[in-house]
Parts: structure tokens; sequence; C-alpha cells
């Protein structure tokens, strides 16, 4: 914060940064679409560039390369730097991660944030650092769920200490938690098949038929909870791809939802097709499509019943689609003939 | 008599969650910015509608950037220098405002400070080389830039920038966007567009790409930034061994992978030939797929309904915004394209894969397909969102309302509105013309990199097929639609660059030393 402050002298006025030689940035004669630069920033990009010139590592570059960041987080220039200067020095890369945790929290939507924290730990090469860049990027996630850079590096974090049993221990339970908060975190419906089918298989896991069941039974559940989000329905569908099920393994379940007041004997508590929640607004778009390409999927006179659901999302469920259902159509009649 | 407008909320289920509190708040939001007359249930009121694109004042915002430049807080954007001078420049051409010789002139001096001596440009006048920077400097150079001394084409130095590129490729495939810095596709994307314009195309350069974006893509259809390549790629590379995707799918790396997929579709074609003749089956010869199926269901999913007015979503369950008009809403030509033009009616139909297209299937059947359709999306209401929602009143466009506008933005609403108005597609006319005018000998004596002779062909028919694909695609005039009236036309944007078909084709004309044959507007007559 030190460059915003201003009792604090400009790098021209430092005498210990008297041997470096400032570069202005040229950029043209009456130069087009310039910014207006604070003196402050101006001044430090300029010795920034006289060290680049000199190719000087040192720890003063940490402080001013510091000083730009935090004027312009996106000053990939001045991270690639500092980076290079902090491997060069040999610096406490455990301290840099520290040092640069409120600065992530504040930053959390700068690419170079997140990158400079996977160069950090490709380094360190320590499954502690790890553990803790878990929990951080677990607070930033309770602050802004859906930020997309937390979660790529996330997944990298995981990825890259693969080994690491302990760390992918408590990971389903922790994603399913932040679904437990919302359950239409999208982000958070991703991570979970990265955790689960993208990644290889876990510590107890090992028997894919029983990970699909369960996998299928906790979609279906969260759909039971609210239908009309895509999010659960896309995971159910990723999950019958990935595990090459036919769409018509779901065909009971989903006729739950095609209707606008399904018929449910009470008495029967059927696990395997969880009902809708009371405030359900039914039938749900997703859940048409999906009966539809059951359909289609079976083939033969069953296309006209998927044609009978896309007219009705053409024009009444689903109007805004309406060019795609109708493509639909097309392609389903193409497919039976041919 | 048009149906009534459906402007039925989300449905919440009764079981609110902070992503539904959110989305109601944007679409009360937004249903304030639709016109009373369109909001009534009364369909004869849709006459007049006051739907108008603000030339003026956009232009204006325009100039003021360009001329007096940006205040303070936009410090943020330093590294995107080359970035601010392309969304302008670009959105210039959307609107088709001509700069005089002098402007032109002072835009490539400011852009021609930003490439580096070891190659390639950077976000700003030192600063370290970047493909993304890279990507805006050529893209605005080809706006305003020409051959000869002092018309920037000429100081573009694309050995240099070849090696650059060649510097920051890794093992799987993919590219750092810097030295030290991340993967991801937005850079992939950006390396290929101007590989593609500035003829540095190359084998090398492009072994393993196909494999890496293939890499990207989600379960949801969408592409997310990268792929993790350690697992697979520890010991030499083990196609059998998983790549997980990180991130969810997500709009803007959607349209990337895309795009870059098609740049690759020659190289892809080339590259697996043999397995196609049944030469070798072995696994370096298993072309990549993508899931063409599930990515125009995602697509089409990220178009809002008629509470959030057609806009654009970025991600499943986020918010629409006016950029997402372009990167998703310029995505269904890419399809188009991949699926073998407008003018193919048999498409394939199990779209399981689409390694082949571009191909040109024969172009007998053109009636039957625009019989049925013109584009999978709504291209109407696409263009109600950047009219009511997207258009700052001050000038200038938005993501969304309240919002301020920016240069981004500006730029990527009028792509939108580009994408939603025109049809652009690869016309097979046009691209037989252009083979029939090919050189290959004056495009081989322009390229920076040289091939042994036995690699010669392939290098040579790489270069051209890539050069055909790149410039056969053409706005099907008779498929135009403006939302209130012709008076809201903006220019067609060649879908893979986001620059002018004229643009595109000028500044390729020149780097590979092509004669272009003259080309007349393609009009299609709805009926056959």
């Amino acid at each position: 914060m030190s460059a915003e402050s201003e009792d604090v002298p400009l790098y021209a006025e430092r005498p210990e940064w008297s041997d470096v030689v400032p570069v202005p940035q040229y950029q043209g004669v009456d130069a087009l679409a310039p910014i207006n630069y604070s003196a402050e920033y101006q001044d430090a990009t300029d010795y920034f560039r006289g060290i680049i010139r000199m190719g000087e590592t040192s720890p003063r570059v940490l402080k001013l390369t510091r000083d730009i960041i935090n004027m312009n987080p996106a000053h990939y220039s001045a991270w690639q730097y500092r980076y290079k200067t902090l491997i060069a020095i040999g610096a406490d890369l455990t301290e840099e991660l520290r040092q640069m945790d409120d600065f992530a929290l504040t930053n959390m939507k700068t690419y170079q944030v997140w990158h400079h924290r996977r160069l950090l730990l490709t380094a360190l090469r320590s499954r502690d650092a790890a553990a803790g860049e878990l929990a951080f990027t677990a607070r930033v996630l309770a602050a802004d769920a859906k930020n997309y850079h937390t979660w790529s590096y996330r997944q990298w974090l995981l990825a890259h200490f693969n080994d690491e049993e302990r760390l992918w221990a408590g990971e389903r339970a922790w994603v399913e938690d932040l679904l437990e908060k919302d359950v239409r975190n999208n982000s958070a419906w991703h991570h979970r098949f990265f955790v689960v089918w993208s990644s290889g298989v876990r510590e107890g896991d090992e028997d894919r038929e029983a990970v699909g069941r369960r996998e299928l039974a906790f979609a279906k559940e969260k759909i039971a909870l609210a239908p009309n989000n895509p999010s659960a329905w896309n995971y159910l569908r990723g999950v019958l791809e990935h595990t090459k099920t036919p769409l018509s393994a779901l065909t009971t379940f989903v006729q739950l939802y095609t209707v606008s007041s399904p018929s449910i004997a009470p008495e029967v508590m059927d696990l395997d097709n969880p009902v809708p929640t009371e405030g359900a607004q039914l039938p749900c778009v997703n859940a048409l499509e999906f009966q539809a390409d059951i359909y289609e999927q079976e083939g033969g006179t069953q296309i006209t019943k998927a044609v009978e659901i896309w007219k009705s999302l053409a024009n009444e469920y689903d109007t805004m689609r309406k060019k795609y259902w109708e493509y639909r159509i097309k392609e389903g009649l193409q497919t039976t003939h041919t | 008599m048009a149906p009534a407008r459906d402007l039925r909320p989300t449905p919440t289920d009764g079981y609110p969650t902070a992503t539904s509190f959110l989305q109601q708040d944007i679409e009360d939001t937004l249903l304030a910015h639709l016109p009373q007359c369109l909001a009534s249930p009364d369909p004869t009121a849709t006459q007049n509608v006051p739907a108008v694109l603000q030339r003026n004042n956009h232009m204006q915002y325009l100039l003021r950037n360009l001329r007096q430049g940006f205040p303070q807080r936009y410090t943020g954007q330093d590294a995107s220098q080359a970035w601010l001078m392309y969304w302008i420049l670009q959105a210039f051409s959307c609107l088709g405002v001509g700069m005089d010789g002098e402007t032109k002139r002072r835009a490539r001096e400011k852009l021609l400070a930003m490439q580096n001596e070891s190659g390639g440009f950077g976000g700003g006048p030192g600063q370290a080389s970047h493909l993304l920077a890279t990507y805006a400097a050529v893209s605005a150079l080809a706006v305003v830039g020409e051959p000869g001394p002092g018309g920037g084409w000429d100081d573009i130095d694309r050995k240099k920038m070849y090696d650059f590129f060649m510097s920051v490729k890794q093992p799987d495939g993919s590219f750092l966007v810097c030295h030290h810095g991340e993967v991801d596709v937005r850079g992939l994307y950006c390396l290929l567009a101007v590989a593609t314009l500035l003829n540095l195309l190359t084998q090398e350069l492009l072994e393993g790409v196909p494999e890496f974006i293939a890499s990207c893509q989600t379960y949801e259809g969408g592409f997310g930034n990268a792929s993790f390549p350690d697992w697979a790629f520890s010991n030499g590379y083990d196609p059998t061994t998983p790549r997980p995707v990180l991130g969810e799918a997500h709009g803007g790396y959607t349209f990337c992978a895309l795009a870059s997929w098609l740049f690759l579709q020659p190289y892809i074609r080339i590259r697996y030939q043999s397995t196609a003749a049944g030469i070798s089956a072995g696994v370096n010869h298993v072309p990549p797929t993508i899931n063409v199926r599930t990515l125009l269901r995602w697509l089409t999913n990220m178009q809002g309904t008629g509470i959030e007015l057609g806009g654009f979503k970025g991600r499943t369950n986020k918010l629409v915004d006016g950029c997402y008009s372009w990167w998703v809403g310029g995505c269904f030509s890419l399809v188009d394209g991949l699926l073998g033009g407008a003018s193919t009616a048999t498409r394939e139909p199990s779209n399981e894969t689409a390694t082949h297209a571009g191909n040109p299937p024969a172009s007998t059947e053109d009636s039957e397909w625009h019989d049925i359709d013109d584009a999978i999306f709504n291209r109407e209401a696409l263009q109600e969102y950047i009219l009511f929602a997207g258009q700052h009143p001050a000038g200038g466009l938005r993501d969304k309302p309240p919002k301020h506008p920016d240069s981004y933005h500006t730029l990527y609403c009028l792509a939108g509105l580009s994408a939603a108005q025109h049809r652009v597609v690869p016309d097979h006319s046009r691209r037989d013309d252009l083979l029939r005018s090919w050189n290959a000998d004056t495009a081989r004596g322009t390229a920076v990199v040289t091939a042994s002779a036995g690699e010669q062909e392939r290098l040579d028919n790489l270069r051209q097929e890539s050069f055909l694909d790149a410039l056969c695609w053409l706005e099907d005039e008779g498929a135009d639609k403006f939302v209130g009236g012709s008076a809201n036309r903006v220019n067609a944007t060649q879908p893979l660059f986001n620059l002018t078909v004229t643009h595109t084709e000028l500044i390729m004309a020149h780097f590979y030393q092509q004669r272009l044959p003259s080309r007349l507007p393609k009009t299609t007559s709805k009926s056959s």
C-alpha cells in the first residue's frame, strides 16, 4: 500500500535507487488512447523498465514489483519478473505465499494472482503448503462461490498433488456442503464431476458401478429439491454419458417431472425415484427434454412421441429455443428415415 | 399475429438460493428495460417498437476513448493497451466508421511500440510478449495497417514472432500465454488466429494442439479454460491417461476452443490422412474428436429467456452479460462451419464427432437447408437484449444495466449484434474460386519457415487449406435480419477473427502473396 500514501517518496527521489536509469514508456508522438497514470504508477513503472534493462534480480526488485502490482494487479510483466527474482535470490516462497493471501482475497478476479500461487506451489513441492492452499481457496470460495480462477486453481492443486490421498479425502464432502448451501452453484457441480469422474479412481471409489449409482441418486435427490435447476440435470446427463448408461434407465424418475401434478401414491417411498418438492413448478423443461431424448434414443416409432415433446417445448415451455427444438425435430426425423 | 411474449420469471420451485436471488434481481431490472408496449399482453402493440441503435452516441464514446484516452482508474488496463486499441478500432469497423490517414498512422505507431525485439507484442510498450496482446495488436493492425513502408504490416517481425510462439509451446499441445505465464485456450485461440493471418502455420507448431482442445471440453458440452497435462505426459504421451479439464464450461473459453478447432481442421485433415487411407491405426493416428451434440445443446441453453430479454450468459446458472452476445452468439456460425456450412442439407446425423468437417460436402442440396432454418439461436431476441439493455444512454455498450459501458463491452455487444443480424458462413463456390487462383509458390515465398524437401508438400498443403478455410466465409445477404429496421445495421463480422471480411482478406492476401478473385455478394433467396 506504500505507493498510495502521500508521504512515501517516488523512486526518482530515493537515493538507494539512484543507480537505476528510469525508462519512460514510449508510445509514439501524440499517442492515441493514453491512460492518465498517477505520478506514483508512472514513476514505479519507469523504474521497472529500468530494472528490466539492467536484468537485475534482487530484494529491492521484490519491493518494486509489489508496488506496481498493488496499483495494477493485472501487470503480468511485473508478476513474471517477480517470480524470476524470487527464484533467483532463493527467497522464502512460503513467506511469499502468505504475503499474497490478503492480496488474493481483494483481487480474486485477476488471473495473475492465482497463477503466481500455482508457480509457487510447483516450486515448493510441499504437501503442507498444498493443504494450506486448499483451506485458503475454500475461504475465497466462501466469499465468491463461483470464482472461475479459484476453482480452476483448486482443481490444478488436487491434480498436481494427485498421490496425496490426505488432500483428496475430504473433497467430495466439502463440495457437497457447498451444494447444500446453493444447489444451483454450477461451479460446485463441475468440481464434483472433476473429483468423482475426471481425475482417476479415489480410495474407496474402486467399485465404479456403485459410484455410478451413488452419483445418480445424488443428482436425482437434488433435482427433487429444485427441479428447474439445469446444473443438476447437466450433471445427471454427464454421469450417464460417462458411464455409458442409456437415458431410459431414468424413465420412471423423469416422468415424475414431465407432468404438472404427478400422481404419487403417498404410502410408497420409492428411494430410486424421489418425488418433486412441494413447491416444484412443473412440468420442467429439462425433464421434458430428457423424456424426448429417451424416445429418440429408443428410436423407431417412439420418435413421434419425441417430436410431440419437442413441439411443446418450441411452442409453449421453452419458446426462446424454438429454433433449436425445430432443429431437433428435423434431425430426429432424418435419423429415423435413414 | 405474433404470440404473446413469454415473460415468466425463472422458476425457483419454492426453494430460493443465492443464485436464484441474484437471478430474480436481474430479471426485475431487465424487465424494466423492455419497452412498455412490448411488455403488454396485447400483441397488436408490437408495432413501431422504438429499438434504435444509438450509433452516434457510441461513436462519440469511442472517439473520446481514442482521442482523450482513459482516466486513472483504467490503470488496471495498462497491460491491455493493445486490447484497448483493438476494441475501439474494431468497434469502429462494426459501426462503419472510417478513419483519416493521420489517425491510422498514429494508431500504427502506438501498436508497433508494443512489439518486442525478441518477437511478439506486449500489453504495452516495454511489457513482455504475450499471446493475447499479440492477437490484439495484429488484429488492430489489420484494421489500420497496409503493405509497404510505414504501413505497419511489414514492420511485424514474423520470424521472431514464430520463434516466440514455439518458445511457449508445451508438450501437451498447449501454449503458455507468456514466459512463466498460464496456459489457457484464450492464448491458443490468439496464437492460431495470428498464425493464420500472418502465414505462420506449420505442422511443428500445431502438433498435439487438437488433442489439447478436445481435452478441454466438459461434460456440459462447453469448454473450460485448460486441462491438466502431467498425468498423460509424465513419460512420453499416454493417451489412455486422463487429462481432466480445469474449470467449468464457460462462454469465452468455448468460443476460443471452438474457433481454434476450426482453425485446426486443415491440419487435422492432413495429419490424420493416413488413417482414412487405412495405412495405419496406431494411437497417434486416431484423430481426436469433440462432442458437437452436447456443445450445441450447451450453446443454445446459454441464451436467456424472454424475461432476460434473450441475452446470453457465460455459464450455467449465471447472469446474462452483453459480452457473451459475441462469445456465445458468435459460436453458432462456427458450428455451422464445422457441420459443413449452411449450404449443406445433410448435416451429420449422429453429430457425435466432427473431425472431418471443412472438407466441403457437395452443395447440391442448398435449397432444402434454407427451407428449414436460418440459425439455431434466437437472433431477434439477442438483438433486443443489446438494443434495450446493452446500450448506455450516454454512449457505449455494457454488460447489463445499470452498469457503466467500457471499450470491451462496446465491441463485444456490437460484434454480437452483428452475429445476430448477419449470417456469415463458408461458401463452397468462393472456396473453389480461391483455390483456382491460389499460387503455392508466392505463398511459400513469403512464409517464414521452410520445410525439408520431404515435408514441403505437406506444408504447402497446410498453408493452402488454411488460407481457403479462413477466407471462404461470406455473408449470405438474403439472411439478414434487423430488429428495429435496417438503420440499425452494423457491418458483418468474420466469425473466426472478429474482423470484417474485407480486412481479413486484405491482410491475408498480403501475407500469403495472393491475388484474390473478385467477390460478388452472395444472395440466396429463401425459396428455392
